[in-house]
């Protein structure tokens, strides 16, 4: 009854509460940057439904993303976690910068990801998948107690073409807390399309073009002494962003699990709003010039 | 990181971000790093004989560039071009598709490749419509 609640509180606030070229992705990055001097809030769930009578949870999720120039986009993210007859925790928080090397538009984009994070190993955001990230076999008030310092890094390709964006992501995190274990490596994928390729004139908020379609494969690709799929988590996600205004998109996306290793499902629920010339506003606010 | 080293972080990240945001050009000149290609300048427009696409690019046009280059609601920022103007107006369809397309990040003009393509074509068709037209004062 209470993870019901929990859910009908979840998207009453996302309907109460990414813009222009937002594409559906949770777990992978794409090559868009945050205009420079916009801020875009966005508020998130993770809902982790188990096998094998494991208990299900909840972890929300704040982002706040800045660009800070065109080609370097910095975040801050601050993350929970909650489940029935367990525990509701703050769960840390993780800083994250994205550069793109390359100026313009190429068949390839690469953009550079560094992430540094300070968790609880009650965490269940799974942000991304990595290792041997599996079930969720602890309670949190258990876990609550462990600290982790992490870095975490991506290398992201994207590309758009015809309409499409097609992007891959390799991933790596290294536990600075527990140094001796070896480095996680896992990796996301995605493709995606908006539901029409031109713009009615009359304004509208269920048109096809404020649809965007995609599905994720997202999953962990064991670490520096085992590397592979052996034991690891895969998830199948659809994926789907309705742009509400100018300002506001909504996404969603239940993540299939694959292997054996992996959760029933990742249901993700998104909703972001952005700032237009935030940046701006604060320079002003400090007597700046505009 | 204690949370001391977090409050110094995020404020130099703000205080960056305003020294980035401050910087007021009245005459914005087209770098003169950003080339459009030739072949990319000579596309001609898909939708030219559709003047009713334009309205697609109007609402585009006040979702994705209205807050950097101006319309009747929002003044137009300094460093971005007034696209109404002759400069503006005197390059080919092909260019001003190849520059949102492309866009300059060292400069702060973002890419806009993840419209899809007939919508910035319904862009270049709304600039055109621009020529002219009376802009709030800018900012």
């Amino acid at each position: 009854m209470r993870s019901f609640i929990a859910i009908l509180v979840l998207l009453a606030s996302a309907v109460l509460s990414s813009p222009a070229q937002s594409n559906p992705y949770f777990v992978t990055y794409g090559h868009g940057m945050e205009e420079p001097g916009n801020l875009e809030i966005t508020t998130q769930t993770t809902i982790g439904v188990q096998k094998h009578d494991l208990p299900n949870y909840w972890a929300p999720l704040l982002e706040m993303e800045y660009g800070l120039t065109g080609w370097w986009t910095t975040s801050l993210y601050l993350e929970g976690a909650s489940a029935p007859h367990d525990a509701t925790v703050f769960t840390g928080y993780r800083l994250e910068n994205r550069w793109k090397p390359f100026s313009g538009e190429h068949k390839i984009n690469p953009v550079l990801y560094f992430e540094f994070e300070n968790i609880r190993g009650a965490s269940r955001i799974q942000k991304e998948i990595v290792g041997y990230d599996g079930a969720q076999d602890e309670a949190i008030r258990d876990q609550h107690g462990e600290h982790e310092k992490e870095i975490e890094g991506k290398l992201i390709f994207s590309s758009n073409a015809k309409g499409w964006n097609i992007a891959e992501n390799f991933i790596f995190e290294k536990n600075l807390t527990e140094f001796d274990e070896p480095t996680e490596f896992g990796y996301a994928f995605g493709v995606s399309r908006p539901l029409s390729s031109l713009a009615s004139g009359k304004k509208c908020t269920l048109c096809r073009e404020n649809f965007t379609a995609g599905v994720e494969l997202y999953g962990g690709l064991g670490d520096w002494d085992r590397f592979g799929l052996k034991d690891t988590s895969h998830y199948l996600a659809p994926a789907l962003s309705w742009q509400l205004s100018d300002s506001q998109v909504l996404r969603i996306s239940p993540g299939f699990g694959l292997t054996a290793s992996s959760q029933r499902m990742l249901l993700r629920v998104g909703y972001t709003y952005e700032i237009h010339g935030f940046g701006q506003k604060v320079s002003q606010l400090f007597g700046g010039k505009h | 990181m204690n949370g001391k080293t977090l409050a110094f972080v995020v404020a130099g990240a703000v205080a960056f971000a305003s020294a980035q945001t401050s910087a007021p050009r009245q005459n914005p000149a087209i770098d003169p790093n950003w080339v459009v290609p030739a072949k990319a300048a000579a596309q001609s427009n898909p939708l030219a004989g559709k003047p009713e696409a334009a309205m697609g690019g109007k609402k585009i046009f006040s979702r994705t560039c209205a807050q950097c280059h101006g319309d009747e609601k929002n003044p137009r920022k300094n460093n971005a071009p007034d696209l109404s103007s002759p400069d503006a107006q005197m390059e080919s369809d092909g260019a001003l598709f190849w520059r949102m397309s492309n866009g300059n990040s060292r400069r702060g003009m973002p890419s806009f490749s993840a419209l899809p393509e007939g919508q910035r074509w319904q862009l270049v068709l709304y600039i055109r419509s621009m020529a002219g037209a009376t802009k709030a004062e800018t900012k």
